[in-house]
């Protein structure tokens, strides 16, 4: 794809751990289209991959059923939006078991910017922003 | 749907033991892992090596669940030890600072003889 294009894909998993691959996969062949390294497209995988798993393990199943996940690829970035509907968390204490705040501390670690957003009424928002390679 | 995971392990010695993975390891097969390494805990093995030199993939949930082995292992005063981690693996170990909190190995072999001693 060319970097002066844009392009919106979007993603909608059942909040069930089985289908946090489908989304890395998806993230994968985003990324690919774009002129990302083979180590970029694997960070954002894996930073997509975290944020889902965040609203799997984190997030009630009554509350929410599905994990939305919006990619932007604009000019410069390629924007990614993981967004539930759960009752959301404090990103400074994320707590649970398995990887507990380790998830958040990976995103922030491999993208270049991070912003999560919890709602009063419940939803999280991780947007992740990685910057395209210039040419 | 699962995630592409195979879990082998193998008994070097009565009390020794290599658990092997090869694929993905995720938010979803983690439990398979951990119930694995607990099998061989309550089978009464001391020194465990986890040999990642087949992991192409690994997310938090998995380095969560080998913190949380580890903490098992020294509870029953037994040694940990991982192998082989990939690149991705030990960028991963590197991000989250937990390279220094185990005892990682190039190769099963010297890692075999860290949980031996």
């Amino acid at each position: 794809m060319k970097a002066t294009e844009t392009a919106d894909v979007e993603l909608r998993i059942p909040r069930r751990p089985e289908f946090v691959r489908v989304a890395r996969m998806a993230a994968r062949a985003v990324a690919a289209q774009l002129d990302f390294t083979y180590d970029l497209i694997m960070d954002i995988e894996l930073a997509v991959g975290e944020a889902c798993t965040n609203s799997v393990e984190h997030v009630s199943l009554e509350s929410c059923r599905e994990v939305f996940t919006r990619f932007s690829a604009e000019p410069d970035r390629l924007v990614i939006e993981v967004i539930d509907h759960g009752q959301g968390f404090d990103p400074e204490r994320p707590g649970g078991e398995g990887g507990g705040g380790l998830g958040l501390d990976v995103i922030r670690g491999v993208m270049d910017e991070v912003y999560i957003e919890c709602g009063e009424g419940g939803g999280t928002r991780v947007r992740m922003v990685k910057y395209r390679p210039k040419g | 749907m699962t995630t592409q995971l195979t879990v082998e392990s193998r008994r070097e010695e009565p009390n020794l033991a290599v658990l092997s993975l090869m694929g993905e390891v995720d938010v979803a097969n983690v439990p398979q892992v951990r119930e694995e390494a607990l099998r061989l805990l309550a089978a009464g093995v001391k020194g465990l090596v986890v040999d990642l030199g087949g992991v192409e993939y690994m997310d938090s949930s998995g380095l969560g669940m080998l913190v949380g082995l580890q903490k098992r292992m020294r509870e029953a005063d037994g040694k940990l030890a991982l192998a082989s981690p990939r690149p991705r693996v030990e960028r991963l170990l590197d991000i989250t600072g937990l390279a220094r909190i185990f005892a990682v190995y190039e190769d099963v072999e010297g890692a075999l003889k860290e949980v031996a001693g």
